[in-house]
């Protein structure tokens, strides 16, 4: 990722919704994407994506965070893409 | 959405020849090779690029500060003879989001617009005009929301998120000493609130170039930007392509000055471009234009000072809320800035400032010359003065007092490098001759504040005088691995020693072409110079911003040199044997002890190229308590401003803005000069005329007629003493000087309208009604007809009396 202030580890996840589950394909994203929000590390980058960044540690267990509550709200897979930056060290996360 | 409408073509566009120069050395004034083609109109700006079969992009926005998006609908714009491709989200394939920082601004927008301006949908078509016509058929369903545009409210808790994680992006402490301890023996307390407008950074050449699918599924990018391979990067990653396969090249630039640091169109034509199979052209209007880059952030700033009766500061309290807009850009680094730079380059033992971000509706806000520094330096200025009054002192001895020295401390922690000459440029300054004054009536009118217009013949004009000092650091900081890339090659062409430099580097209208010719001139002896044309052919060069180039690049290519010319001299060695003493290369020979050794056609029967990365010193990222060496370099500058104004209506006539700046090395004096007199025209224009006005989130004056840019009638002549104190860190002792002339040039004429007015003016630009007294700012409605009368105003005698 470019820029001035990378993150050690971003974790860029695309929630699939279920047509069966309880909830609407809808909620089912608005519950990951309201979990990655109070992680304070995320943002939206799709209608269904969304990406955390920060030091490895809290993304990782961000990242669960965000997949158990796409999973509770019905989705049927979550895919994730998990990139950390060559020269992460540097930045302390 | 897309379709074709030909058979896919491979276009090529050839690639221009670098011309050969012959510069001067280091040191010496060399004139730009484009400078004679931009004045006759002959230079190729990015805007001008043009190819057979070329189609035209252009972009649908939303008109709406905030909004969800519940349907887009392109069929009927997808049905018009001449569109070749209607795009949207759908159609981005790879990241959907781009961002310097943080990816967090879609390509095109999917569920909700953040800001009015926000790109929708794009089109490709066989002329301008239809393209236009086709964003005219694109139905997008919007429903409005209520914008957020004070950022004061949005980083609140309860304040409705626009973003995920909420609307603080960054916000920065800095805690030094302990200022609640100090605040009791502070003798005198001065508190001020001070605000920044949105200052734009008003380019001639607006966003514009040219991409070019290379029919093996890549794409090639002529671009004016400034940063090509961060540009690279962000484009590859929402083309869903590897880097290789997007390579860009450097188009004419008309002025960048931060704006430039950001994506505009340069996905967009090459999604267009990849999806029609066509060269794809797009170039930004002046009213886009401003919809189409990051502006400086606006800021509100809270300051306490305290100091004893004898004029020491004791400690300074500081509080920044700086407006991002929609998105982040460069935003987390300008939060660092302003709170790095918020006290000022004076010692101050206790310091507290905090420095906070935020999301809202408003324009997004980035890079700007400058960066987080001007607003700094507007606050700790004033507050500067307000204490020199409070205490009876000239404003001048106060900083003098407490101007800050090599081996001091930062509030930020770091030790403060050699040269920090602050005393001396304010005193240099000072010490210059003022302008004559002379007898206001019966002047020419073009020496009276409102000029021809002829508003004044002299009564009401009132003289005042200010000074300011800044500080501001030089390239990257806070851990960036920072860096610049230089390719040298020395061979025989024509019978003759050729120096072929290639960089990434920008030039964006600074002279960094030329700089780079005459390191490689002195470095290598060697008479005749091309610079090759600016790609991701090379490695990166970083961005041409934080004045960082003539450090970063300059000294890429003097160690690129450095390396060939270690080259060289082997070979010559291996040719001669050794004993040939301590070699050189003068006028195209190779030189021993003033003797002629060999000249280079016999000695480049191959030609010598090396490739090098050069680095500054790293920086790190501030630790909780906003502690730490953030900065790698840092440079001075001080200005005096002496203004005259027509104290009735408001109207201010510039006479003459003096400066000393340390430079490190002159390294091309004309250049410099010329740096610095644009640099102080801009802060002119954030003192008295540049503020992009926003209201409920929604630009009202996107075009240059309502945006108002000081011209030559507004700029006066500008004294510069020009100090060459050599930092020993960098390449030749060269200090960055791009940015630091726009810096302390603002708050000084501030100072000077106050000393001639009386009035405290808290915000800039400063307005003709807050100079008479009418407002402390600019009213939130427009004056309309009859609204402004003496009820409201005060009879004039009155005022006056004020």
């Amino acid at each position: 990722m470019p820029g001035y202030e990378r993150a050690e580890v971003s974790a860029e996840l695309t929630v699939v919704p279920s047509e069966h589950a309880g909830k609407p394909p809808r909620e089912q994203v608005e519950a990951a994407k309201k979990a990655a929000g109070e992680t304070g590390l995320a943002h939206e980058a799709g209608p269904e994506t969304l990406v955390l960044a920060g030091g490895r540690r809290e993304v990782l267990d961000a990242t669960m965070e965000v997949i158990e509550a796409s999973l509770d709200a019905g989705a049927s897979a979550i895919e994730i893409k998990v990139e950390a930056e060559g020269d992460a060290p540097r930045f302390g996360g | 959405m897309t379709r074709a409408q030909t058979v896919p073509i491979t276009p090529t566009r050839e690639r221009p020849g670098a011309p050969v120069t012959k510069p001067g050395g280091i040191g010496e004034s060399t004139t730009r090779a484009d400078g004679v083609p931009k004045v006759t109109g002959e230079f190729e700006y990015s805007s001008d690029l043009s190819m057979d079969g070329m189609l035209w992009g252009a972009t649908l926005r939303s008109p709406h500060p905030h909004a969800n998006i519940w349907s887009v609908d392109t069929s009927e714009a997808e049905a018009m003879p001449g569109v070749f491709a209607v795009l949207t989200h759908e159609d981005v394939p790879g990241r959907k989001v781009y961002g310097m920082e943080i990816p967090d601004q879609p390509v095109l927008a999917w569920e909700r617009v953040r800001f009015q301006g926000e790109p929708v949908a794009v089109v490709a078509a066989d002329h301008p005009e239809t393209a236009r016509l086709a964003l005219e058929k694109i139905s997008v369903e919007y429903e409005v929301l209520d914008p957020l545009v004070d950022a004061e409210e949005a980083i609140k808790e309860d304040a409705p998120k626009l973003h995920l994680s909420g609307n603080v992006l960054r916000h920065v402490r800095i805690e030094h000493g302990d200022v609640r301890d100090a605040a009791a023996e502070a003798d005198v307390v001065v508190k001020g609130e001070y605000e920044v407008g949105m200052q734009d950074q008003a380019f001639l050449g607006p966003e514009s170039g040219l991409a070019v699918p290379d029919g093996e599924g890549g794409v090639d990018l002529y671009i004016s930007t400034q940063w090509l391979h961060v540009d690279r990067d962000q484009i590859s990653e929402s083309l869903g392509l590897p880097p290789e396969m997007v390579r860009l090249e450097l188009s004419g630039i008309g002025g960048a000055f931060g704006g430039r640091e950001d994506l505009s169109m340069q996905i967009h034509a090459c999604l267009l471009a990849l999806h029609t199979e066509r060269p794809v052209k797009m170039v930004y209007n002046r009213e886009e234009s401003f919809y189409g880059h990051v502006h400086r952030h606006p800021a509100k700033m809270s300051y306490e000072h305290g100091a004893t009766k004898s004029g020491e500061l004791v400690y300074v309290k500081a509080r920044f809320v700086l407006d991002g807009g929609a998105y982040a850009s460069s935003s987390m680094a300008v939060c660092l800035n302003a709170a790095t730079f918020a006290c000022g380059p004076y010692k101050v033992p206790n310091a507290e400032v905090e420095s906070y971000l935020a999301y809202t509706n408003n324009p997004p806000c980035g890079a700007m010359r400058g960066f987080g520094a001007v607003q700094a330096c507007f606050g700790h200025e004033s507050q500067m003065d307000k204490l020199a009054e409070a205490l009876g002192m000239d404003p001048v001895e106060l900083r003098v007092k407490n101007a800050i020295e090599p081996g001091d401390r930062f509030p930020f922690g770091q030790e403060v490098p050699p040269p920090a000459p602050v005393a001396e440029i304010l005193e240099r300054v000072k010490s210059m001759p003022m302008p004559e004054e002379k007898e206001a009536m019966g002047r020419d009118l073009r020496e009276l504040p409102g000029g021809v217009s002829n508003t004044t013949h002299g009564e009401g004009v009132r003289r005042g005088v200010g000074y300011a000092v800044s500080f501001k650091n030089i390239g990257f900081s806070a851990g960036f691995d920072d860096y610049s890339t230089a390719r040298v090659t020395l061979s025989i062409e024509d019978g003759e020693p050729l120096v072929r430099v290639h960089t990434a580097a920008a030039e964006v209208g600074q002279g960094l072409v030329t700089l780079q010719a005459q390191i490689a001139r002195t470095e290598l002896g060697v008479e005749r110079v091309a610079v090759l044309q600016a790609d991701t052919r090379v490695g990166s060069a970083g961005s041409t911003s934080a004045s960082r180039q003539s450090y970063l690049t300059g000294g890429a290519v003097k160690k690129a040199c450095e390396a060939v010319r270690e080259r060289l001299f082997e070979r010559v060695r291996e040719e001669l044997g050794e004993g040939l003493g301590d070699l050189s290369v003068e006028n195209g020979n190779v030189v021993s002890g003033g003797e002629i050794v060999l000249p280079l056609s016999e000695v480049l029967d191959e030609e010598i190229e090396e490739t090098v990365e050069y680095r500054h010193k790293p920086t790190y990222p501030p630790d909780e308590n906003g502690q730490g060496d953030v900065h790698v370099q840092f440079a001075f500058a001080a200005h005096r401003a002496v203004v005259e104004v027509d104290v009735e209506l408001g109207l201010v006539r510039v006479v003459e803005l003096a400066t000393a700046q340390d430079v490190g090395k002159a390294m091309n004096p004309q250049a410099l000069e010329g740096q610095i007199e644009g640099g102080v025209a801009q802060g002119l224009g954030l003192a008295l005329l540049e503020e992009l006005q926003i209201k409920d989130g929604r630009i009202q004056n996107a075009s240059f007629t309502d945006y108002l840019l000081p011209t030559t009638l507004d700029m006066p002549s500008v004294k510069m003493d020009i100090l060459e104190l050599a930092d020993p860190e960098a390449p030749y002792g060269l200090k960055g000087v791009g940015e630091p002339p726009t810096i302390s040039s603002t708050p000084a004429i501030v100072a000077a309208l106050r000393d001639a007015t009386g009035r405290e003016l808290p915000r800039v630009p400063v307005k003709p009604e807050q100079i008479v007294g009418i407002a402390k700012k600019p009213p939130d409605e427009p004056p309309q007809p009859g609204s402004a009368g003496y009820a409201e105003v005060g009879r004039l005698d009155e005022r006056r009396e004020q």
